[in-house]
Order: C-alpha cells, then sequence, then structure tokens
C-alpha cells in the first residue's frame, strides 16, 4: 500500500500541479524491423522479398484481416485484443537519413533532416513548466547511465540513473553533502558557476526523492529477468509509488539485424512484449493503467528486401506503438505500409513523426504542441 | 589576477593546462614572452600518423567489394578509437599545447565524423597543419578534404542531381552563418561545387563530367564559377572573418561577446588575409583578455577536463576502453562529434549524471580508484545484457602535486593549493568543510586529499 502523504501529484516539493498523466517512452535502438513485427501475412511481395527471413504461419498471431503479429509479441497482442494498443503504421519523416545516429538525433529532437536542434523534444516539454524554482531533474527521467538528447531542455535537463540506490550513493558523498547539498540557488546569479551549483543541488534532492519513492512499492509480478526487465520493473514500481515524474525513457539496443536476424530479433521483441505486457499488468492491479501511456519507436525500420546475410538493412517508415489504459482509438490506426509503392527500395512514409508527438503533447499531457515541436503538426487522434 | 594566475588562465586557453612547476618555471618571464613560447613550441606542425594507408595496390586499381569495405568500416571503428587515444595522449603530453588547443578547436568547428579512421587521420592531419596559418587556405583544403566530402555528401552532389548538403553547411557553420546567404545562394554554389568527389583511393578528385559548367549567380554576381570561387567570393565577405573572430573570441575569451573588441580583431584578421596565428596572438596579448571576468568562466569540455587532469595527477586507466567510455559518458568523443554543428558546449555539457560523474572522478581516487559508468552502447554492437560490473578502475599519481607543496606551511597550503586548481571566484567554497575532510597523517597525504576534494568540486570544472 502506498502512504497517501506520498501518493499526491503536487507534494513536497511544490511542483506545479500536473494533470497526473504519465508517458513511457521505449525506443527500440538500432532500427526494429517493423516488418516482421506487424505482418502483412497476406501479402505475396512480403514472401517475395524476404524468403529466407519471412515470418512462417505457425508464428504468427492474426490481428485484423491483413495483419497478423510475431508471435514473440503475444503480450502486445493480449494488450491488441484488450483494447489497449494503437499501431500506427509507416511512420516517418521526409528526407529519411539512414544513419543511426543522425536519425535517432532527429528523433530525440524532433527536428526536420537538414536542421540540427540541440535540444530534446521532452527536454524542451520541461522547458515549458519550469518556472524559477519549480523545476526539478525527477520530472523526466531515463534508466540510464547517461542521459540522451531527448530529455535535454535549454532549461532543464531530465536525470539519468539506472537504479536509484546506486544515484543515491553518488549524490551523498561528505564532500557533496557539505558544498552542494543545502545550496541555496540565486536567481540573480547568471555565471557557469551558479548553474553547477544549482544542478547539483538539484540533483541530490531529485536523488533523495527518487530513492525515498523507490522504497515504497516492491512488485509482485514477474518481469523478464533481463536488463530491460529491470528497467521496466523500476519504472512501473516508480509510477505506482506515486513518483511526480510525468516522463520516463528507456532503451532495448540490438535492432541493428543486417545479418542472421531472426534469432536476435525473436529474443529481443520477446523481452521488449514480455516487459510491457508485464508493467501493463501491474499498472492495471494497482489501477494506475489509466494515468499512462507507452510510446515505443526505433529510429528508422528495415529495408523490405532482406539482404544476402539472412538480415535487413537501413530502411525508412516504420510503425510505432501506442500502448494504454485510455485510448481513444485503438486498433490498426491506418493500412498497412503499401509494399508496391517503395522509394528506394524503403517504405514511404505516410505520417510523420511529429504528428504523433503532437498528438501525446497536446492530447495526452495538455501541452502546447506547436511550441514545443517548434512547428505546427496535426495531431492524430488515437487519444 | 597574479602573474601566476595569467600563466595558468594562458595555459588553460592556450593549452590543456600547466602544471605548477610549469607555471613556476616561466614565473620570471613577461607575458609577451611567454606568448612567444607558446608560439615558437607549436610552430612545426607534426603529423598524427597512426595509421597506415589502407588499401592494397590491387584493391586501388579495382576498387574493393561491397563486403570489404563494411570490413573496413567496422575496423576502421576500432581504428578511430586507437585514433582517439593516441590524440588524446597527445594533447596531454603537451609538446606543443597551442596547436594541439587548435587543432581541437577546428575539429569542433568543421565537425566531421565518417566510419573510415584513415580518413579522419588525413582531415585530422590537415587541420593541425593549417591550424595556426591562414584560415583562407584551411577552409580550401576542409573543402577538398575526402571525409568531409563524404560526411556532406558531396560525393552525391552531381550536375543533373546538385545536393545541397555541403553549399548550405559551408556558409551556415563554417563561414558566414545563418542570414547572411539566400536560398537561392546555396543552390548555386551547390551547382559550383558538382563534381568534387573521392576516387577509390580515398583521395579528392575533380570529375569534370559531373560539374555543372554553366553561368551562375552568387551572392548576387554572375558568372561560370568554379567551386574555389564560390569560397573565394565567401572570404571575401567580411562576415566571414566576424564570425571566425566572435566564434573564437567566444570559445578563447568569453561565452558573452565583446561586439567593440570582435569587430576590432576581425578588422584585423580580415586584412592580415584571415592570419590565425595574429588574431590569437592578439587575443592573448590583449590586457583585457586577463581581466577577472575573462577567467574561469568556461566550463571545460570533457576532453579538456580529462587532459587536464592526466596533466595534473597522470590520470590514468587500467584499460583504454574506461578512457573510451569516460568520454562517451561524458558527452565528447574526439572523432564522433554529434553532427556537423559540433558539440554545443556551455552548459550542454552538464546534466545530473554528467555532473555526478564529473565530481565522483577525483574524489573516487580517494577512495578505491573504482567508478561506475556505462555509455550507451553503439548502434551496431550486438545486444548483450549488461551484468553488474564492478566499473572502471582509475590510476593517479600525485607526485607532481606532492612534490610542488611538500614546503608550503600548514597555514597556507589550501590557498596553495586552491590556487592552482581552482581558476574562478572561491567564495563559494566551504573551507573550514573541506579541511576537515582533509585532515591526513602525513603532509602528504594532506595534500593529495586536499587536491583530489578541490577537483571534485564544482569551481574545478571551470576554466
Amino acid at each position: 500500500m502506498v502512504p497517501q502523504f506520498l501518493k499526491s501529484a503536487s507534494g513536497r516539493m511544490g511542483i506545479r500541479k500536473s494533470n497526473g498523466k504519465i508517458l513511457v517512452v521505449i525506443q527500440l535502438a538500432g532500427g526494429n524491423d517493423g516488418l516482421n513485427c506487424v505482418v502483412p501475412f497476406r501479402n505475396d511481395l512480403y514472401y517475395k522479398n524476404r524468403a529466407a527471413i519471412h515470418i512462417p504461419d505457425n508464428e504468427l498471431i492474426q490481428i485484423s484481416d491483413d495483419a497478423a503479429l510475431n508471435h514473440n509479441l503475444s503480450g502486445i497482442a493480449e494488450l491488441f485484443d484488450a483494447g489497449n494498443l494503437c499501431i500506427i503504421n509507416s511512420v516517418g519523416y521526409p528526407n529519411p537519413n539512414r544513419s543511426h545516429f543522425r536519425s535517432m538525433d532527429i528523433w530525440q529532437s524532433a527536428s526536420d533532416e537538414n536542421q540540427y536542434v540541440q535540444t530534446g523534444w521532452i527536454g524542451r516539454m520541461l522547458d515549458a513548466n519550469c518556472h524559477s524554482h519549480q523545476c526539478h531533474p525527477h520530472q523526466a527521467v531515463e534508466i540510464d547511465d547517461t542521459l540522451s538528447l531527448a530529455l535535454k531542455g535549454e532549461q532543464l535537463k531530465g536525470m539519468a540513473f539506472r537504479n536509484p540506490q546506486m544515484l543515491k550513493k553518488t549524490a551523498s558523498t561528505p564532500l557533496i553533502n557539505s558544498t552542494g547539498k543545502n545550496y541555496e540557488a540565486d536567481a540573480a546569479d547568471k555565471s557557469y558557476l551558479e548553474f553547477l551549483y544549482k544542478t547539483l543541488a538539484e540533483t541530490t534532492q531529485s536523488a533523495d526523492y527518487i530513492y525515498a519513492k523507490s522504497k515504497i512499492y516492491h512488485s509482485k509480478i514477474q518481469y523478464p529477468q533481463n536488463d530491460f526487465g529491470k528497467k521496466i520493473k523500476l519504472i512501473a514500481e516508480l509510477i505506482i509509488s506515486g513518483a511526480e515524474t510525468s516522463v520516463y525513457y528507456v532503451s532495448l539496443p540490438g535492432f541493428d539485424t543486417h545479418v542472421f536476424q531472426k534469432g536476435t530479433h525473436a529474443r529481443l521483441l520477446k523481452s521488449y512484449s514480455d516487459s510491457l505486457k508485464a508493467m501493463c499488468d501491474d499498472l492495471k492491479s494497482n489501477n494506475r493503467f489509466h494515468d499512462v501511456m507507452i510510446l515505443t519507436f526505433s529510429e528508422f525500420g528495415r529495408r523490405v528486401k532482406e539482404n544476402s546475410g539472412k538480415g535487413t538493412d537501413h530502411g525508412t517508415a516504420n510503425n510505432v506503438f501506442i500502448a494504454g489504459g485510455a485510448l481513444k482509438k485503438a486498433g490498426l490506426y491506418n493500412p498497412l505500409p503499401d509494399l508496391t509503392n517503395l522509394e528506394e527500395g524503403d517504405l514511404k512514409f505516410r505520417i510523420d513523426f511529429r504528428s504523433v508527438y503532437s498528438a501525446v503533447l497536446s492530447g495526452w499531457m495538455n501541452e502546447d504542441s506547436e511550441k514545443i515541436l517548434l512547428s505546427n503538426f496535426d495531431s492524430l487522434d488515437f487519444v | 589576477m597574479n602573474h601566476h594566475q595569467k600563466i595558468q588562465h594562458l595555459y588553460l586557453r592556450a593549452g590543456f593546462g600547466a602544471t605548477p612547476q610549469e607555471v613556476q618555471s616561466m614565473a620570471a618571464l613577461s607575458l609577451d614572452e611567454i606568448i612567444g613560447k607558446l608560439f615558437e613550441g607549436s610552430s612545426v606542425p607534426a603529423d598524427l600518423n597512426f595509421m597506415k594507408y589502407p588499401l592494397s595496390k590491387k584493391q586501388e586499381r579495382k576498387g574493393a567489394s561491397a563486403f570489404k569495405i563494411l570490413k573496413m568500416i567496422l575496423q576502421s571503428r576500432r581504428e578511430m578509437e586507437d585514433l582517439n587515444i593516441v590524440w588524446l595522449n597527445r594533447m596531454a603530453a603537451a609538446k606543443a599545447p597551442l596547436r594541439e588547443k587548435m587543432t581541437f578547436f577546428w575539429h569542433n568547428h568543421f565537425a566531421t565524423s565518417v566510419p573510415f579512421g584513415f580518413l579522419m587521420q588525413v582531415q585530422n592531419n590537415t587541420l593541425r597543419n593549417h591550424a595556426l596559418g591562414k584560415f583562407s587556405e584551411l577552409l580550401h583544403a576542409v573543402a577538398k578534404d575526402p571525409a568531409m566530402i563524404i560526411y556532406l555528401n558531396n560525393q552525391q552532389n552531381k550536375k543533373d542531381a546538385p545536393n545541397e548538403n555541403f553549399a548550405r553547411e559551408v556558409m551556415e557553420l563554417f563561414t558566414l552563418g545563418e542570414g547572411n546567404y539566400s536560398e537561392k545562394d546555396i543552390k548555386e554554389a551547390a551547382r559550383a561545387f558538382t563534381g568534387w568527389t573521392v576516387n577509390r583511393k580515398g583521395q579528392f578528385q575533380f570529375n569534370v563530367s559531373e560539374h555543372d559548367e554553366g553561368e551562375k549567380e552568387f551572392l548576387g554576381i554572375k558568372g561560370k564559377f568554379s567551386g574555389e570561387d564560390i569560397l573565394n567570393f565567401i572570404l571575401g565577405q567580411k562576415q566571414t572573418a566576424l564570425f571566425i573572430t566572435s566564434k573564437i573570441y567566444g570559445e578563447f575569451v568569453n561565452g558573452k561577446i565583446h561586439q567593440d573588441r570582435v569587430n576590432n580583431l576581425a578588422d584585423k584578421f580580415f586584412k592580415s588575409g584571415y592570419d590565425i596565428s595574429l588574431l590569437i596572438k592578439n587575443i592573448f596579448s590583449a590586457e583585457w583578455f586577463y581581466d577577472d571576468e575573462n577567467a574561469g568562466n568556461k566550463i571545460s569540455s570533457p576532453v579538456e577536463l580529462i587532459v587536464r587532469c592526466k596533466r595534473m595527477i597522470d590520470l590514468q586507466f587500467d584499460d583504454d576502453v574506461a578512457l573510451l567510455n569516460l568520454q562517451k559518458a561524458l558527452g565528447q568523443v574526439l572523432f564522433f562529434p554529434p553532427n556537423v554543428a559540433g558539440w554545443k558546449g556551455g552548459s550542454a555539457w552538464i546534466d545530473s549524471s554528467s555532473l555526478l560523474l564529473r565530481l565522483n572522478l577525483a574524489q573516487s581516487l580517494l577512495h578505491d580508484g573504482k567508478i561506475k559508468y556505462r555509455p550507451k552502447p553503439e548502434f551496431e554492437d550486438k545486444p548483450v545484457d549488461e551484468s553488474d560490473d564492478d566499473g572502471y578502475r582509475l590510476i593517479s599519481d600525485w607526485a607532481l602535486l606532492t612534490s610542488y607543496f611538500i614546503n608550503v606551511p600548514d597555514d597556507s597550503l589550501f590557498d596553495s593549493v586552491a590556487a592552482c586548481l581552482i581558476q574562478c571566484s572561491r567564495d563559494k567554497i566551504k573551507r573550514a568543510e573541506i579541511e576537515k575532510i582533509s585532515n591526513a597523517d602525513s603532509k602528504e597525504n594532506r595534500i593529495i586529499k586536499l587536491a583530489a576534494n578541490l577537483m571534485s568540486l564544482p569551481e574545478f570544472q571551470l576554466i
């Protein structure tokens, strides 16, 4: 049971009262092969292009007349059946870049292909909500040792940690305790020294806060016993403990399947899907699922045609999964990609990824999406 | 600032910091003499020669297969990482600190990263050879640099299908700055750069058959311009001198631009035909360069921080992977800038995790020397389930500092060590607290503890 005083959404730290909605972003790093996730199993072109690596009938879970999920996504299929999953096909951006690094930069900063924006879309959301002393790094959290561009704003950056206990330990050495901990920020001082002390003070406060929250709820549900499963479990526990964090960010790497794709891809999908399913069950049984939306993306999809190494090379448009307990529109959001109409062997994008972000920001997080995305994008209506 | 601090300031900006012994050895010289020494020590460029030319004669003739190229790329990534360590160690050896610092500056200005180690070495040598020469020559050399051409897609820039990437960035990021040219200028410049490509030997090649010979209109002038003409027109704009001077002032003096000074410096820079040495000499010799407001006001970049620690306490790691991963975790890896705009710098270096890692670096040396940091895996890496490893082991050698401070009386020890390590205001430092936790049984240990604690403060991050 969560003690009532720790449950309140705007508790002891004086954070602006958010609408209580939580966003979890899962990044499948390396370029996930979306075509082998949501399989166009009635399309001859799929089998023609993928003689070696197509997903056979007995490994498919049918979800519509022409679409089936890879059976390693069985947890996702259950969410789909329960009306807790929306699949958006052919998401991308104009002039797609096939470099991992650059394309991930574009997704994280929400920039155009030829723009170099040095803040992230979640970071700019932090900026929009950061007023004087009410800025706390733990408002957006990444479960990792280092912080991604996505969570870096101009005024405020999110915080990254793997383990609340380790975080607390590194943020409370005797020296830090005696120098930075109770530092009173001076808003008039614009020097870098002041900025460093202020960041240190915020960090120690957020580390204490996260550590205290991490003690409250320990899940009884079985999560996959791997690195990703542990990270997802930590996110669920923090949400259920009532932490004031509104965005959680986590990455599952390894999707760059140029050779012998099938085995690696299967393991990764299973780890992803089982972890996500466990989290959703956990949130449901604690009555929090209706407050949470989980967005899954990858920096690009893979080429339609397999390569000679039983793998796939870098592609472009891809599917995005939205999971949650309060979706307005679940199921397949739009038709499967058109395999007859390709551009240099790659899928053409139909939906700009920033239209997905826009829906999440304005429809779910109640933010000014145009300001945060630096431009106006039509929001999708899954929320 | 006293004379010692002025020397420290000069060496932190013009190089990667000076040891107290080095500062002492220069104490009797005037600043002008010291600046003269800095330039003298960096007068002859020395190439990085870590990698040999990778293609065999046969490969050169026939070209390599796609598979071989993939293999070369993968191998190259490792070579680039090795090259990274070679350069970092050269920075720390400080034989020619000014040239290393300027090469580092140009590496961020002409930010490039392609997965061909040899070509990155070639580019680095181009940058270091021109680092203190004429910017005009540097620009022409970089425009024909194979790594740059590949990075900004000029290989795809052909008569029938111009690619504007290089033409755009050369004006936006390398010379004029945004707002000082039109979209039309980009289109026309791109046409002039058509046919500038890289051959199978990894060398620049002008491919006449892909070059657009037609008339172009650039910055209001019409003619059958070549790529070289475009660069010369850009260099003919005083705005280019202003843009470069402003960036150098921001990096070497103060992020808050003093417009009058910059205008004045840019004037001389332009008139000298873009003499980089003259520009930075004018900066380092100016009285205002040593004003308090211009010292200790810059957050050191991860590379600057690491190299300074290597210089001061010979910071080492049990293996080079740790050194590379430290750069990754702190957000700056040599030869891997995030994009063509380079590292953003300033407050962008700092977030909760990078700050805690910076503050715990020297601190860990007071305990078991172990520190944990796991950067994000590379996109190409195979998925591995990360185990709970114990982190990396740091090794340090404090002899330089202990031998220098051993005869300083106890009551002035704190001030002496702090003056050597802290370049900004010391008003926020809680001296009594630090002296308390730096207590030790011997003078040597007290010096080590004091130094390590001071190096773990926010103040130490500022140079």
